[in-house]
């Protein structure tokens, strides 16, 4: 943001250098289901209580979560290998070691995996500087032992951060952070070493905010068609990224997973959708716009200085 | 105080007055509905000072985080990047002219937008410093005359006009703001959802007019807090619109829709007010206008 700590310059959407995607897409649209383990006792976090309705163990707020690597989330992959999507799975790592049958069914998919934290259960925003340096650490090698993958990006675990954290991320090697909310396309990071950039997730056309208040599927699926339709014409002027963030237990129940197959009937029915991985959005944005944004950013806050 | 059980108000700010006992109001060309739009450019600082006050249930966001909370920050700072010229494009499509309430530090730390408003022709009121520094009964009476000030004269040397309207951030008052926003050379204020018209309020220094916004549709009111479906709100502003029109014929009425540019400028919801607003501009006679020219207007009936 353009105030403290000044980790993002202004630039308006109204006066931007223009992004081309790849075959000049409208939309790169990457679809990030959040593969999770809650702990059933987690440690104690004097900031943040994962299970606030009752003493630990919470077993039915557990048991709901627990439910979508039991069930919810092999629905939800039918749909998803029927329309053959490139997911972007945004995972607790410890996935890999808890539940290795859902590791190898995102690896054997070619799945891009995005550091969601180790536990959804463990919030960065308690660790000191070297604890979360060794976070990284262990993201990065958890991930390479279990898919031979380089991490490239993370969303916080339950979204939790520090003021650090996008130095500690470039430093870790990771390029693309999904927990700024602020834009419909990528924006340079500013951090010591990088480049980083923001790559828009969304908590907003996210199956848990919706759903854990009192929306039902189709008020999603008319969310989400509504948000592609101006996204999707305002990217004949410039590329936008649209994120759909999903939660097995939550989209892969019984009476919802229709409600994914309409989202991607109509998604990937469109022509000029780039249905990418947010490290490509990420690499793209790098390689081809980076330089324009940071330039044009000074041009904007020439008029803060003149004024 | 607590009240006395007396007639009329507990406060003195505005004596009691029942729609149907007042002269009927007349808008000019005697058109019955005045609609206008206040677009909130709310900034939510990273580290507010640790005496300030801020809404327990402020919008945005997911729950509430430990500090620092990148996600309601990041959800609210997507309004001045990418939703307000959304707002901007819709309401000037519809023919609606903008009235936008600025606060200090969006104008400090924006200046390209300020400008950019300006250029689009747009009437800026006072919104105070910061959405994470509300005024309340807590501040020092110095401390709220300088946060009032202290807007106006920012926007005043960056728009180049001093706003004559006011909206508290959080639309949160103490029981001294109306007489200070009077001192301060303030003509009308925002704060007070009790009211289809303009009404007149009174201070020891100086009269003040109340534009009162409507509230129900109020997009964080509606979609936030009450979590209404965007086919309900999109329903609620057009329902609301057309029964005033039609009161409107006997005595003129005005609505106000306040708009979020990190709410409604959301790619999937712009859609369901451009829809409304498409319905609202076809009634016949409809006078879309800023907030100045509301006040104004209510001035001379």
């Amino acid at each position: 943001m353009a105030l403290p700590p000044h980790r993002v310059d202004y630039l308006p959407m109204a006066d931007r250098p223009k992004i081309s995607w790849p075959d000049e897409a409208k939309v790169a649209l990457w679809i990030a289901p959040n593969i999770e383990h809650y702990e059933y006792l987690p440690p104690r976090d004097p900031r943040r209580n994962p299970w606030p309705r009752s003493p630990h163990p919470e077993v039915q707020g557990y048991s709901q979560r627990d439910y979508g690597n039991r069930v919810g989330f092999w629905r939800m992959l039918e749909v998803l290998d029927e329309y053959e999507v490139r997911c972007t799975a945004s995972t607790n790592l410890a996935v890999f070691e808890h539940y290795p049958d859902i590791g190898k069914a995102m690896t054997d998919r070619g799945w891009e995996i995005m550091s969601h934290g180790i536990y959804n259960t463990r919030y960065l925003s308690s660790l000191t500087e070297e604890e979360e340096r060794e976070f990284y650490v262990d993201c990065v090698d958890t991930l390479r032992r279990h898919t031979g993958q380089d991490l490239k990006g993370m969303l916080g675990p339950a979204v939790s951060n520090t003021v650090l954290t996008p130095d500690l991320m470039a430093e870790a090697g990771l390029i693309y952070h999904a927990d700024w909310l602020h834009d419909d396309q990528p924006i340079p990071i500013k951090v010591d070493g990088g480049p980083l950039v923001s790559v828009p997730y969304s908590i907003e056309l996210n199956d848990v905010p919706v759903f854990l208040h009192h929306h039902d599927t189709q008020e999603f699926v008319e969310m989400v068609k509504a948000q592609f339709d101006t996204l999707y014409e305002e990217g004949g002027t410039s590329g936008r990224v649209m994120a759909l963030a999903l939660h097995p237990y939550l989209m892969g129940m019984p009476h919802r997973i229709q409600g994914l197959e309409e989202i991607l009937d109509y998604l990937l029915g469109h022509d000029g959708v780039w249905q990418t991985t947010a490290s490509e959005i990420a690499e793209h944005f790098i390689e081809h716009h980076y330089e324009e944004f940071v330039d044009h950013a000074e041009v904007i806050s020439a008029v803060r200085d003149a004024s | 105080m607590p009240a006395e059980r007396s007639p009329g108000m507990d406060h003195s700010h505005y004596p009691y007055s029942p729609l149907p006992a007042r002269s009927p109001l007349i808008w000019p060309s005697r058109k019955p509905l005045a609609i206008g739009a206040l677009v909130l450019l709310e900034h939510y600082e990273w580290d507010p000072p640790a005496d300030a006050y801020s809404l327990r249930n402020s919008s945005g966001g997911l729950i509430k985080l430990p500090a620092p909370d990148y996600v309601q920050l990041t959800h609210r700072e997507y309004g001045h990047r990418v939703g307000v010229f959304r707002l901007l494009d819709t309401l000037e499509r519809h023919g609606i002219p903008v009235t936008v309430a600025v606060d200090k530090l969006t104008a400090v730390h924006y200046p390209w937008l300020i400008d950019h408003l300006m250029q689009r022709g747009c009437e800026l009121v006072g919104h105070g410093v910061a959405a994470s520094q509300l005024i309340t009964s807590k501040l020092s009476e110095e401390a709220e005359a300088e946060i009032i000030t202290d807007c106006l004269d920012t926007l005043e040397k960056l728009s180049g006009s001093r706003p004559s309207g006011w909206f508290s951030p959080e639309g949160v008052e103490s029981s001294r703001t109306p007489e200070l926003l009077a001192a301060a050379g303030v003509n009308y204020v925002c704060d007070w959802p009790n009211d289809e018209q303009p009404y007149k309020m009174t201070t020891p220094v100086g009269d003040l007019v109340s534009l009162p916004l409507f509230l129900e549709v109020d997009d964080e009111f509606a979609l936030w807090h009450r979590r209404a479906s965007l086919a309900s709100w999109e329903g609620m502003i057009v329902g609301a619109a057309t029964r005033l029109h039609m009161d409107g014929q006997t005595s003129a009425r005005h609505m106000m829709l306040t708009l979020r540019p990190w709410l409604t400028g959301q790619p999937f919801r712009i859609r369901s007010l451009d829809r409304a607003l498409s319905q609202v501009m076809q009634l016949e006679g409809v006078w879309a206008a800023q907030g100045n020219d509301i006040v104004s207007a209510f001035g001379e009936s």
